[in-house]
């Protein structure tokens, strides 16, 4: 059954995805950050996704509730709803957003460029959550 | 006049004589500057008769409306001639201070003409400008400590200084000229140009005000373009990472060239990148002229003092194109290049097609001075040298890639159009920079467009009509690529570098502020595809013909692996989707009388068809 996102199911569904990927754990073996995903709604709301990535696992995912808006971590990931959206269903590619400032990205842009392969997993993988999306 | 001095300072050589030359506020109205305006100012001088060695080869130093006025990322000015690489259209483009200083002085640009009896240099002090003598710096120094010679002989310690090396000397055809901290005019070999003339550095230093139209006006939206570019991602990405940061991506997306242009993959990419040298040996960064974005790179290497590191090209050059892995020694070449006043592009160019000739057996140990193994820089290196001495094998290396082939009874395996080694954007993995290559004014080139940033990024800002399009697409793309064109002509003609992402809008607003020009974006476009169409026309006139459009051997060979495997872009369907584009006829890829008349220029129009 489709799970709505955003959501603190949906991260969930995606965290269980993670660690059943054989081919996550592999290319991500080296990756040691947490992520937080900052959702811009076009009303101004915001929505925080967070997912403690580490070693081709994921250790802890959670929807960060609003008073937690401040919540540090090594990548903060901002976009419109809709980029997000687009990005799961395929018509963005992930590096592309965050190289064009449609995803943009607060830390250290050195690891995301040489882990370019694990990006892109990790977003193949968001896909194939059956995913809700909003209308 | 505002936005500009409304003059050049004129030098010749052959003379001596030191004068003034206004320039005609109508072709400043439509040509701007940088090099669309000296298409416009040298097209009566370059004929095909002329030598682009010869003291007759006018040489043209321009900044463009904007240069010195500390907007967003406006610190660079081109040099152009009749290159003596290509014999077509040459043109430099070179960031750093010298082209702001040579503005703060008074002037808009520089020609130079003639060729002085012995070597001289040049020294700017606002309205005073005089030759000295400079044989005891020809032959001597490197491009730095020949600035740094410059500067303690003019007795100012801020001149700014444009220089040549050895190469420059030496009449390399691919020799470039160099300013502060390795910013280059590097392509075409205008350092040779200007060698020929016995010309070894330009030192100046001014402080005139640069007139303008609006000037609080100006002052604010300066201050607001400068904002909005500090915080484009790209900016982020590039202080961070350099231009080598997009190297990972590149490589991923098949795009980056490996073994002279022959394999899509190579295991060490992933140890050359503007990340790994952030990681490793980056100590600091550079910049041009009041510029936010700041990606030049400073590097330390081990027991040595910090010095400049290498950026995308260089570092591919000699590099993943080398299958060498090793970034401190991709960085010593880079600057044994900077310092023999070397374009970096096309000497890696030539130093790769000897990699590949030696691999096929077509070249020896014994006429490379050694062997040349893929993944050792020391060849690379050696070369260097024999192509600066012109000695034996160095003299077939100094005359570029296409004569080196060619001597070998291979010419087909030199990656170059009409002269010019090709840059490191590979047209199998962004089908858009075919097009850009083969119909460059002045050969391969990714500073006339860099489209691959829209076929990998997939990215334009909507205001500029200009469409996106799958990365592998045909002819479908060609007008696309073309208003691409326009639109790089010009940011060549402000001159404005194409690393700032300032929004359209920004830019319009900063040269009608600047100039009182009553400028539309649609306007800005039909000045470029004015001065694109009139690079065209010149080399036309210099004997270029639709043939010249064409991509090399290897550029239409599929990868077979990689993030680009088994794509080759279909040259011949595109050129036509393209001519039809711009305007040009189909049979001689000429500009058609319509097509130059509906730009304003008619005369030209009657050259080319009379």
């Amino acid at each position: 059954m489709p799970i709505p996102f955003p959501s603190h199911e949906w991260v969930k569904a995606f965290q269980d995805r993670l660690n059943n990927s054989a081919a996550y754990a592999d290319v991500a073996k080296n990756w040691e950050s947490d992520v937080l995903f900052h959702i811009e709604y076009p009303d101004g709301s915001i929505q925080l996704l967070y997912m403690d990535l580490w070693h081709g696992q994921c250790r802890d995912a959670h929807q960060v509730p609003l008073e937690g808006r401040d919540k540090k971590a090594a990548f903060r990931l901002t976009a419109p709803l809709a980029n997000f959206v687009k990005i799961l269903k395929g018509e963005l590619e992930a590096m592309q957003a965050m190289m064009t400032g449609k995803l943009k990205v607060q830390g250290n842009m050195v690891v995301m460029l040489k882990n370019i392969p694990t990006v892109l997993e990790f977003v193949r993988v968001a896909q194939q959550v059956e995913t809700d999306f909003p209308k | 006049m505002n936005g500009y001095h409304g003059q050049l300072l004129v030098v010749h050589l052959t003379t001596g004589q030191i004068t003034t030359r206004a320039l005609d506020p109508a072709l400043l109205l439509d040509y701007l500057g940088g090099s669309a305006l000296s298409a416009a100012l040298l097209y009566p001088s370059l004929t095909r008769d002329l030598d682009p060695l010869g003291p007759d080869n006018p040489l043209l130093i321009l900044g463009g409306p904007l240069t010195g006025l500390s907007g967003p990322a406006e610190g660079r000015f081109t040099v152009c001639a009749k290159s003596p690489a290509t014999g077509l259209w040459g043109e430099a483009n070179c960031g750093g201070f010298f082209g702001p200083e040579l503005r703060f002085a008074g002037y808009d640009g520089l020609l130079v003409t003639g060729r002085a009896s012995s070597p001289v240099y040049l020294w700017i002090r606002d309205d005073h400008a005089e030759l000295r003598p400079a044989d005891h710096l020809w032959g001597q120094a490197d491009t730095y400590q020949t600035q740094e010679k410059l500067r303690a002989e003019v007795g100012e310690k801020l001149a700014r200084v444009l220089c040549i090396g050895l190469a420059g000397e030496r009449l390399i055809p691919f020799s470039l000229l160099l300013c502060d901290h390795g910013r280059v005019a590097g392509r075409t070999g205008m350092g040779a140009v200007m060698g020929s003339k016995n010309l070894k550095g330009i030192a100046v230093r001014g402080a005139q005000k640069i007139p303008l139209a609006r000037e609080a006006e100006f002052s604010r939206l300066r201050s607001a373009a400068n904002l909005a570019l500090r915080n484009e991602t790209v900016t982020t990405a590039l202080r961070e990472t350099g231009s080598a940061g997009g190297a990972e991506y590149f490589d991923f997306m098949g795009e980056m060239p490996k073994r002279y242009f022959t394999s899509g993959v190579f295991e060490g990419a992933g140890k050359v990148s503007g990340a790994v040298m952030n990681e490793t040996i980056l100590t600091g960064v550079s910049t041009c002229h009041a510029c936010v974005v700041a990606c030049g790179r400073v590097v330390t290497l081990p027991g040595e003092r910090p010095g400049k590191g290498p950026e995308y090209e260089t570092m591919v050059g000699f590099g993943p194109q080398l299958l060498v892995d090793d970034l401190a020694a991709i960085t010593r070449l880079g600057r044994l290049c900077d310092a023999y006043g070397l374009d970096s592009i096309s000497m890696s160019g030539v130093v790769g097609l000897a990699y590949l000739l030696y691999a096929e057996g077509r070249l020896s140990a014994s006429e490379a001075g050694g062997p040349l193994n893929w993944g050792d820089p020391t060849g690379a290196e050696r070369l260097i040298h024999l192509t600066v001495r012109r000695g034996g094998l160095g003299e077939i290396l100094a005359q570029g890639a296409r004569a080196l082939g060619r001597h070998f009874g291979a010419e087909e395996l030199a990656v170059q159009v009409n002269g010019l080694e090709v840059p490191y954007h590979d047209p199998r993995a962004a089908s858009g920079m075919s097009l850009v290559y083969a119909t460059s004014p002045r050969g391969a080139c990714h500073n006339q467009s860099d489209y691959f940033l829209l076929d990998i990024l997939r990215d334009a800002r909507e205001e500029t009509g200009i469409t996106l399009h799958d990365r592998f697409d045909g002819p479908e793309k060609a007008a696309s690529v073309a208003r691409h064109q326009d639109w790089r002509t010009v940011h060549n003609a402000l001159v404005h570098c194409f690393f700032a992402a300032a929004p359209p809008q920004m830019i319009l607003d900063l040269v009608n502020t600047a100039t009182g020009f009553d400028y539309s974006l649609t306007g800005l476009f039909r000045a470029g595809e004015r001065a694109w169409n009139l690079k065209r026309a010149i080399n036309h006139r210099l004997g270029l013909t639709r043939a010249n459009d064409q991509l090399p051997k290897l550029l239409l060979q599929p990868y077979a692996d990689g993030g680009a495997a088994g794509f080759a872009p279909d040259l011949p369907a595109m050129l036509s989707a393209y001519y039809a584009a711009r305007g040009w006829d189909e049979a001689t890829g000429q500009p058609t009388r319509e097509t130059l008349q509906r730009l304003g220029l008619a005369a030209v129009a009657d050259d080319l068809w009379t």
